[in-house]
């Protein structure tokens, strides 16, 4: 018990640190957020002094520092600075969006990932070895937007068998609506899968041969097991640690959402949200974004840490 | 255990057999009822950030408030010149002291309430008040406004104006709606959410997903002829090219703001015709005069008109026009933009600055400015150093890095050294508050009305709208001028004659004046108005003219989009493959048990 506690308080001790972290950091970054609207809205400089005055982006850092805090913790994000919308609402309308891409296109990438690392490893060098390790190496070092263009090009281009961009239609419900984004989706879920089953698969090869390597094996086999439940009962779940972390983090990045894939097929996602207002330095946005990934990597983190002490009962002897 | 494994296979080949008939189904019906709209599905490359009149900034706020906003008088599509909206016209007195507008008959709002002058006294007032910055300048001093009955308003100005003729670019507003947020800050007005809203226009804004989509319905009060679109759909692309795509496949009727490195091979295609916007806005190189601060330590050569117009005779303008924008720019020479085609100056070729870097070098050798260490640059005579400039270019503006980079190579040519540094906007602003460059590339806009684009070269602009506080009484008198002359053509001397003013001088150097690509299917509907102009933008723009005209081409009516989504045959296909894998995967595994144990 006392384990587990000193685990979570110290993932919100992190998050803490996170937070303050990520306040000083937009403050650093240079130009002003109200300024940078002067030419394209025609403010006066007096005008610019008003609006930073009603923004209080002229309190002492420390004062704004403070608000922020009694915010965070009240359930507050604040409000843009550009749209005249809380970051709450904004973030929540892109969260399901960007759920359904990065997360069914990390499962994907893992499960297909695991299952040719699997398999590759137990029938080393073997041509399924081969082949699939050149192929997961080119794909993992392609770069996801080249990728993401190409298939854009032949499917939705030449072939026209999916829309060019966007997260759905419009005007449709229930299960059309359904349909249509499963059609929108399927182009952007399938580059991100491609891109990602490398890494998995050459994690999950590298460490299956590891404990190929190892006593307990040959004596399970020698003891008459087949070969087939030896991989699957003795092999695989040892082999599965390493696996077992990098994914559970890959799915505590999800909500950081991938801003290349999210820009090539124009889908309304996390990623692009934090590029646009890192570009309209809208630090509102911008702290609530951040809070919101890193709160989900670290309580991944925390599960991850929990569920690894039993998975494997040797890190809790220790 | 093996009928189990059975069990599961049977189980999973008929939920695959279930989900691909289903999918097959659904493919070949896919297409979104069209339920008799008539819909127009816009694709757009930037975002809506606000949907509220007094906020507008970016490029897609002003396309949506302007379809759904009247104004006092709207900018007519021929030349954006004044001309009848909710008033039939304005007269002035003989001394231009008080216009009396009168407005149409049964003027309604989209909620069915009159429309009234009160609602664009009350407008005026709020901007007045609240000190709106995106319109208070077409209030000069201040005036105030009487509504003696519905359809009469009073514009009553304390010094001679034309401002009621420019026309105002303030969108009217209903008093209904607005009257509980007089007195609020900026900020908070700024704030107010309006979708659904009310307004007066043809279309008002009843949808918006930020980041995604936004859709218009037709107004059933608009005063003005009815239109033949139902709904106007936008949709934001990421993608320049996925939004190209997107119209050849049909899934958009048209596309707003194309790459121009997409546009050749769009112009040849059938069905779809492209349009090259004359340009509203142009590209700037901005010399710093200094005095904006104490980081202001501009070049002192600058100072010397000489070493200016050297700089301007070494540019090749079409070449950066060619080169940073494919074409599809020309090169530019007066600060009022083309598309103001009533007040624009267009220098005769014979009196250009000529490109002429031989000239150029001659001209700098002979004003003093000679290379004295062999580096390659020219050195100043009065201070000995080299000249070097410091040239910030705004990586947000189309083009303005590559012209820059073309820039630094005409430059050296002279033997003058550039440091090209591209920018944010964010950080553009801070160079401009502080001056601490010494030229930088940036883009200029301006409204129809000469005015405002003439005010920031004026010296009382320095640390206001000025790029480098170029400060010249003579120009000063010219704008002032300009600024209180009522006849439009005698005024037009006088705006041209600043526009030459400014060519001669250099306070910097207009480079060019690009183009907006819009491109849109013929087979879908037809009756674009061009405005401003047979070069103007189709779609919003200056006015939503477009949107009331637009007919659908084929009679057949409502539109039918291109159906998403493969054909059945790849889904099922799919899912056969799938099954078939599962299956024998499963089986597999089962037989070498079967065969090991």
């Amino acid at each position: 018990m006392g384990y587990v506690v000193r685990k979570v308080l110290v993932a919100l001790g992190t998050l803490l640190f996170v937070l303050t972290f990520n306040f000083v950091l937009f403050r650093v970054m240079p130009g002003d957020p109200v300024a940078l609207l002067a030419r394209s809205e025609r403010l006066t400089d007096e005008d610019v002094a008003a609006l930073q005055e009603s923004y209080g982006l002229n309190e002492p850092m420390l004062q704004q520092y403070g608000i922020y805090l009694r915010q965070v913790l009240s359930g507050d994000l604040g409000v843009s600075l550009r749209s005249p919308q809380t970051v709450g609402s904004m973030i929540g309308e892109r969260v399901w969006p960007t759920v359904l891409l990065v997360g069914l296109g990390t499962l994907f990438a893992t499960m297909i990932g695991l299952a040719i690392g699997i398999k590759g490893a137990w029938r080393r060098r073997s041509r399924f070895d081969r082949s699939t390790l050149l192929g997961g190496l080119v794909l993992y070092s392609m770069p996801e937007g080249w990728l993401g263009m190409l298939l854009l090009l032949v499917f939705a281009g030449t072939l026209g068998w999916f829309p060019a961009g966007g997260y759905e239609t419009g005007g449709l419900t229930g299960v059309d609506r359904v349909v249509d984004i499963a059609n929108h989706l399927f182009l952007p879920v399938l580059t991100l899968t491609l891109g990602y089953v490398g890494e998995y698969a050459l994690v999950m090869r590298s460490s299956l041969i590891e404990v190929m390597d190892e006593p307990f094996i040959e004596t399970a086999h020698a003891k008459g097991v087949p070969d087939t439940w030896v991989r699957r009962r003795h092999a695989v779940p040892n082999a599965l640690l390493p696996s077992f972390t990098l994914i559970l983090l890959s799915f505590g990045f999800v909500l950081g959402g991938s801003i290349i894939v999210e820009s090539v097929y124009s889908w309304p996602g996390l990623g692009l949200l934090t590029y646009d207002a890192i570009r309209q330095l809208d630090y509102p946005v911008l702290q609530g974004v951040f809070l919101v990934t890193s709160a989900a990597v670290i309580a991944v983190n925390l599960i991850a840490d929990l569920t690894y002490g039993y998975l494997d009962p040797r890190i809790r002897e220790a | 255990m093996r009928r189990t494994a059975t069990r599961m296979t049977r189980l999973l080949a008929a939920v695959a057999v279930l989900l691909a008939t289903a999918s097959v189904a659904h493919a070949q019906s896919s297409t979104p009822s069209a339920g008799g709209d008539l819909v127009l599905r816009v694709g757009v490359v930037s975002d809506l950030i606000t949907d509220n009149p007094w906020a507008v900034s970016a490029g897609s706020d002003w396309a949506v408030v302007t379809a759904q906003y009247d104004m006092l008088l709207k900018f007519a599509s021929e030349d954006a010149s004044p001309a009848p909206s909710l008033a039939e016209g304005c007269e002035p007195s003989a001394d231009y002291l008080t216009w009396t507008c009168t407005l149409r008959d049964g003027l309604m709002w989209s909620d069915g309430t009159p429309l009234t002058s009160r609602d664009i006294a009350f407008t005026y007032r709020f901007v007045i008040d609240h000190k709106i910055p995106q319109y208070r300048s077409y209030f000069p001093s201040d005036p105030t406004f009487e509504t003696p009955d519905d359809r009469t308003l009073i514009w009553k100005a304390k010094k001679p104006t034309f401002a009621p003729d420019v026309p105002p670019w303030v969108y009217v507003v209903p008093e209904h709606v607005w009257a509980e947020h007089e007195g609020a800050d900026l900020k908070t007005i700024k704030g107010v959410p309006n979708t659904p809203s009310v307004a007066s226009g043809p279309f008002t804004l009843t949808e918006w997903t930020r980041g995604r989509s936004w859709t218009m319905e037709r107004n059933p009060y608009y005063w003005g002829d009815r239109p033949a679109l139902d709904r106007i759909e936008f949709r934001l692309y990421t993608n320049n090219e996925a939004m190209v795509q997107a119209l050849r496949n049909g899934e958009i009727d048209f596309a707003d703001g194309i790459k121009p490195s997409l546009v050749g091979p769009l112009e040849g295609t059938p069905d779809i015709e492209v349009q090259h916007v004359v340009s509203d806005w142009w590209l700037n190189l901005a010399f710093n005069f200094g005095g904006q601060g104490d980081q202001a330590d501009p070049l002192p050569a600058l100072q010397d008109i000489r070493v200016r117009r050297a700089i301007a005779m070494a540019i090749d303008k079409q070449e950066i026009a060619d080169v940073a924008y494919q074409g599809t720019a020309t090169p530019g020479d007066t600060v009022i933009r083309p598309a103001s085609a009533f007040w624009h100056l267009d220098i005769p070729t014979d009196q250009e600055l000529p490109y002429d870097p031989d000239a150029a070098a001659a001209q700098l050798h002979d004003a003093g400015y000679v290379d004295t260490d062999g580096d390659g640059i020219r050195e100043d005579p009065e201070t000995g150093d080299p000249l070097r400039l410091r040239m910030p270019a705004s990586e947000d503006t189309t083009g303005a890095v590559e012209a820059g980079q073309l820039i630094v190579g005409y430059l050296r040519t002279i033997g003058i050294g550039v440091r090209l540094e591209p920018a944010s906007d964010a950080k553009m602003n801070d160079f401009w508050g502080s001056g601490d460059f010494d030229a930088y590339l940036w883009y200029w806009s301006g409204d129809p009305d000469p005015n405002y684009q003439l005010s920031i070269f004026t010296s009382g602009q320095c640390g206001g709208w000025s790029d480098g506080c170029w400060a010249d009484p003579a120009y000063d008198a010219l704008y002032q001028q300009q600024r209180t002359m009522m006849d439009r053509d005698e005024r037009l001397q006088v705006v041209q004659e600043a526009q030459r003013y400014l060519y001669d001088h250099l306070p910097g150097v207009v480079l060019v004046y690009p183009g907006w690509l819009q491109a849109y299917r013929t087979d879908r509907f037809t009756g674009y108005v061009p405005a401003p102009g047979p070069d103007g933008y189709l779609l919003p723009g200056y006015n939503y003219d477009s949107y009331v005209e637009l007919r659908p081409v084929t009679t057949a009516g409502g539109s039918t989009p291109a159906p998403v989504g493969p054909p059945g045959w790849v889904w099922a296909s799919l899912l056969g493959i799938l099954v078939v894998f599962l299956f024998a995967w499963l089986r597999h595994d089962r037989w070498r048990i079967s065969m090991e144990a």
